[in-house]
């Protein structure tokens, strides 16, 4: 067995790092987020010739067929520096759902253009229901006369309101609860009856609730058919992604609130020495290396093509659980200073929540766990 | 990355299963049932020690030319989930995975000798004397003091916490041998190759779950003969902090973890929810279960880490995160045992619970030992350095640079 990085995977990782340390510190990302852009076109530019747009597509498609375990190694570093780019929703979740549809045409183009750094995609998948189960999906595509006609409400789309294509997962049969009927569609944005309702997530990111009242989908922009199994693989991939990116903050969280508690002085001496504060930073620590020795082990378990559903459950609700624990104690530990905007803790803190809450919370996983027969 | 499995491996995993399915004794497979401790009962344990020392199993951990079997980390693995699949004692921990490793990194050849083979056969059983009355987590504080005199030293004082020192025929000490300088540097580690040296006094504690698992051990001028030293005099800090990393790391938890998961889940399918149907079909039983089966396999993850050598493991703190993360596992398991048993696990049962003692339990075998295993297993955060300690420890590996 063997759970370590391959050369490959560390130069990758030592290059995506080098790149973001010099380019992508805290401060800078803030500049970002205050620029009244979603995110740094100049940052996806990067991306593109860092080869990070094609890595997780097949090499037939055109990208370099890239691993889970690519993703992960590059996933933590997306962590560590808070980046607000649309890396999940765009190439891991739209990019991904594209690419299960294989030589259909305008998935084809459109996957094109994404790898290309030409155009930006959204997944507009999750519904109220606080989990990403597919089978939960009631958003209903029925057939008319040019295609399709859909209707119903998508919460919570990343990158939606700055997409140029949406791919839309919709119902054209049976009922909620059931994995038959399920279709992949690409939405235009801009088509009649498409309501976008921008807003900025509390970590920073772009993200839209996205209507839909009898929008006309032409028959050709149908991806696929039957796609329970295409959306579980979409999700679960972007699953592992955001489980590396909150591994990543829990990281940088843990080594800059034990800096701060040894810097950090009151009563005369470095806060650090206090077992109050001390047994704080050891149950971060604790809660890190848990989290992490998951991540590694569950992205082996997926590369091998053997991470079953529970193993996915045990991640998502483990980094979602341990990676609100961790920031709260991180905010904790700062004191007054990790209430402010300024200091990188609080936005660890609000993209480690937003982690745990979407695809679902961790109480929901835990449940799925505790309910599996084993 | 890369997950090693394929045809061998489950060969091998037959292989494991066909003699633990056919090995073991009825006495043992109930001292299994009835074991509520990380000490299971003392006699069909030594007895299944001594079955698996025949086929070669006894100890996985060790070198191959000191007995151990040459298995991979992944044989080892498995060998443990089958192990713990069935209702078999765990081994005592004392000899194989303590006193065993230590004397093969640090004991003189004539030590290795003398007490490796006892160790790995089952036929020595070795208490631990290290804490004292005054010396819990500041063990660097004992007193009990060993002055040399001709081929001896001569003890006197007492040692606590010595679990199983009724049972047992063989005991690892740490003596102050000096109080010039830092109370770490005046230590001496000895080996006593009997427990009935004259001068010597071993007196049972009963437990909280009534049983006499722990004791106290007095000395009264008591001569033991200098060879048994381990390292040099004075030098027993050093001796006892490496044999600590075998006490807090390093082994397998998880398929044990795995296999108090399997019981309570069995045990909810049988019984019911206080809201009606299964408590197994009960949302919250279902959710609290369900963290802490993730808990169990982020352990499980964590360690096929460690064995595969991943520079996680390599961490210095990691005895501590092991024997924390491990230790309190324990505890929230066995308080959802003690849960779902409910009412039925308040009956003291002491009788019951003896190996062969032929007594019909109140309850099924769960109820049995649900309440037991919750009350010794407040232990486990206490033992071996408390949990504060550890934290101690993993807090001065973030902030000590």
């Amino acid at each position: 067995m063997d759970f370590g990085f391959t050369d490959e995977q560390a130069m990758l990782r030592e290059s995506v790092a080098r790149y973001l340390a010099k380019n992508h510190s805290f401060e800078a990302r803030q500049a970002i987020l205050r620029s009244g852009r979603p995110h740094s076109d100049e940052v996806w530019r990067a991306f593109a010739d860092l080869g990070l747009l094609t890595l997780p597509f097949p090499e037939a498609a055109g990208g370099l067929g890239g691993s889970v375990v690519d993703l992960v190694a590059v996933g933590e570093l997306f962590g560590e520096h808070l980046l607000v780019e649309p890396y999940v929703a765009s190439v891991l979740l739209a990019g991904r759902a594209l690419a299960e549809a294989g030589e259909q045409p305008a998935a084809k183009h459109w996957l094109g253009r994404i790898m290309a750094g030409e155009a930006l995609a959204a997944f507009a998948h999750e519904e109220a229901g606080g989990t990403a189960e597919p089978s939960q999906v009631a958003v209903r595509c029925r057939e008319s006369a040019g295609g399709y006609r859909l209707d119903g409400e998508k919460r919570l789309v990343l990158g939606g309101a700055d997409a140029d294509v949406l791919v839309v997962t919709a119902r054209t049969g049976g009922e909620p609860g059931e994995h038959r009927g399920l279709a992949l569609l690409l939405v235009e944005p801009g088509a009649p009856g498409v309501r976008v309702t921008p807003f900025t997530t509390v970590d920073g990111r772009s993200a839209a609730h996205v209507g839909f009242d009898a929008v006309e989908v032409p028959a050709e922009n149908r991806l696929s058919a039957d796609a329970h199994g295409a959306i579980t693989r979409t999700v679960d991939g972007a699953v592992i992604a955001l489980a590396a990116e909150a591994v990543g903050a829990m990281g940088a969280l843990l080594r800059q609130t034990g800096e701060y508690a040894v810097a950090r002085e009151q009563f005369g001496t470095p806060i650090a020495r206090f077992q109050a504060v001390a047994h704080r930073l050891a149950d971060m620590k604790i809660a890190c290396t848990k989290a992490r020795a998951t991540l590694l082990y569950t992205a082996a378990l997926a590369e091998a093509g053997r991470a079953a559903p529970r193993d996915l459950s045990v991640l998502k609700a483990q980094v979602g659980r341990l990676g609100r624990a961790v920031g709260e104690a991180a905010v904790q530990t700062h004191g007054g200073i990790g209430m402010t905007d300024e200091l990188a803790v609080g936005h660890y803190l609000k993209r480690l929540l937003v982690i745990d809450a979407m695809f679902g919370q961790s109480d929901y996983h835990y449940r799925v766990v505790g309910a599996a027969a084993s | 990355m890369n997950l090693e499995s394929g045809p061998e491996i489950e060969d091998f995993r037959r292989e494991v299963a066909e003699f633990l399915d056919t090995a073991p004794t009825d006495a043992i497979r109930e001292a299994g049932r009835k074991t509520t401790s990380v000490f299971a009962p003392f006699d069909e344990v030594m007895q299944w020690h001594g079955i698996l020392h025949r086929k070669g199993w006894a100890a996985p951990e060790w070198p191959v030319e000191h007995g151990g079997t040459g298995w991979t980390a992944e044989q080892r693995f498995v060998f443990a989930e089958e192990y713990c699949r069935r209702d078999l004692p765990p081994l005592l921990p004392n000899g194989l995975k303590m006193i065993g490793p230590l004397l093969i990194d640090l004991g003189t050849d004539e030590q290795k000798r003398r007490h490796l083979p006892g160790i790995l056969a089952g036929e020595d059983y070795w208490t631990q004397g290290y804490s004292e009355p005054g010396a819990g987590s500041d063990l660097a504080s004992l007193t009990c003091t060993a002055v040399p005199d001709g081929d001896d030293y001569v003890i006197n004082g007492s040692k606590i916490w010595t679990t199983l020192a009724h049972r047992a025929n063989r005991m690892f000490m740490l003596v102050r041998t000096s109080s010039a300088g830092k109370k770490q540097q005046g230590i001496t580690f000895l080996l006593l190759d009997r427990v009935d040296y004259p001068g010597m006094e071993i007196r049972p504690i009963v437990g909280l779950d009534g049983f006499p698992e722990q004791c106290e051990v007095f000395f009264d001028d008591v001569r033991v003969p200098r060879s048994g030293r381990v390292g040099a005099e004075n030098d027993g800090w050093t001796v006892a902090k490496h044999l600590l990393r075998y006490e807090r790391g390093g082994s397998m938890q998880s398929p044990w973890l795995h296999r108090f998961v399997r019981m309570i889940r069995a045990a909810a399918g049988e019984r019911t929810s206080p809201f009606g149907g299964r408590l197994a079909d009960d949302p919250v039983f279902q959710r609290d279960l369900g963290e802490l089966e993730a808990d169990v396999a982020s352990v499980e993850h964590l360690e096929r880490l460690a064995v595969s050598g991943h520079p996680i493991a390599a961490d210095p703190a990691f005895p501590s995160l092991n024997k924390t993360i491990g230790s309190e596992l324990i505890q929230r398991l066995t308080s959802l045992m003690a849960r779902v048993s409910g009412l039925e696990g308040l009956a003291l049962q002491l009788q019951a619970l003896e190996v062969g003692a032929g007594a019909d339990p109140l309850g099924d075998g769960f109820d049995l030992i649900a309440m037991p295993y919750y009350l010794n297993s407040r232990a486990t955060s206490i033992y071996a350095g408390t949990n504060e300690v550890q934290r101690d420890l993993i807090a001065r590996s973030l902030t000590n640079r």
